[in-house]
């Protein structure tokens, strides 16, 4: 099993997704069992999360600009 | 020339418009309006450029960054390489602080927290708020973003660690003098 130092150094790599997938497993594994790493992972969970919602509530691009864009591009 | 309406868009040019919405937030969180208008403008200027079944968002962002830089007489400036494990070291020690009150960041939940998650970002400086983007927001991955900003993938992770700690840091002195979080007891700020 991968120590908890590991995974602490990996943490924001695997919930970027950007690990090799036998790396995956294993954090994923350690996560399931660790009581000292899983808070953690939860913490920058739930902080990733909020970027999430975040980009949802961003305001679209103005219509005129599409529009503007879309005249540009067929014309 | 035919009427507008009677115009069937190319592929590219289908892609271009697929992409406004990620375009526009991401020069949103770089600069201002014309960059939008100008990343558009060059790339249809350099359609050739453009290898078609690549990702077209990341070629616009690309762009769109070219343009900002440009602007802002920024190319070119490179902030030094930090130690991305140093960095996740740290962000074990900002949650550290967090055991007594909120260790499983039930805090970045609060509806209160999402104005300020905009300010956090706007007052990153530039070199951690694109990577910030790129990745966080328009899910781009490490070698996406380290092509688009022109940079090294290990100066992206570092960038990357550093800004989310940056911003975890921001939003949680937020929450303190809102009130949504009990005052770290080290007086961490």
């Amino acid at each position: 099993m991968i120590s908890c130092r590991e995974v602490i150094e990996q943490l924001w790599d695997y919930l970027d997704g950007e690990l090799a997938p036998e790396r995956m497993e294993e954090i994923a594994a350690h996560l399931a069992e660790c009581a000292r790493c899983y808070p953690q992972y939860r913490f920058e969970f739930s902080f990733l999360e909020a970027f999430a919602r975040h980009r949802e509530k961003l305001p679209g691009p103005p219509q005129a600009l599409v529009e503007r864009l879309r005249l540009l591009i067929v014309t | 020339m035919k009427p507008v309406a009677e115009v069937s868009p190319t592929a590219f040019e289908q892609e271009l418009l697929g992409a406004v919405s990620a375009v526009h937030r991401f020069a949103l969180h770089l600069a201002r309006d014309p960059v939008r208008e100008k990343t558009y403008l060059r790339a249809l200027a350099h359609r050739e450029q453009y290898e078609s079944g690549t990702d077209c968002r990341a070629w616009l962002f690309t762009i769109c960054r070219n343009v900002f830089l440009k602007g802002e007489a920024r190319a070119g400036r490179e902030v030094a390489t930090e130690d991305a494990t140093l960095e996740a070291v740290a962000a074990a020690g900002l949650h550290a602080g967090l055991q007594g009150t909120d260790p499983l960041g039930a805090v970045f939940e609060q509806p209160e927290l999402a104005e300020a998650v905009e300010r956090a970002l706007t007052k990153l400086p530039e070199e951690y708020r694109s990577v910030v983007v790129m990745v966080d927001l328009e899910d781009q991955s490490y070698a996406a973003t380290a092509q688009v900003l022109g940079v090294a993938l290990g100066t992206v992770r570092s960038r990357l660690f550093r800004a989310r700690r940056l911003l975890q840091e921001d939003l949680l002195a937020f929450a303190e003098d809102a009130g949504l979080l009990e005052r770290r007891k080290d007086g961490a700020r």
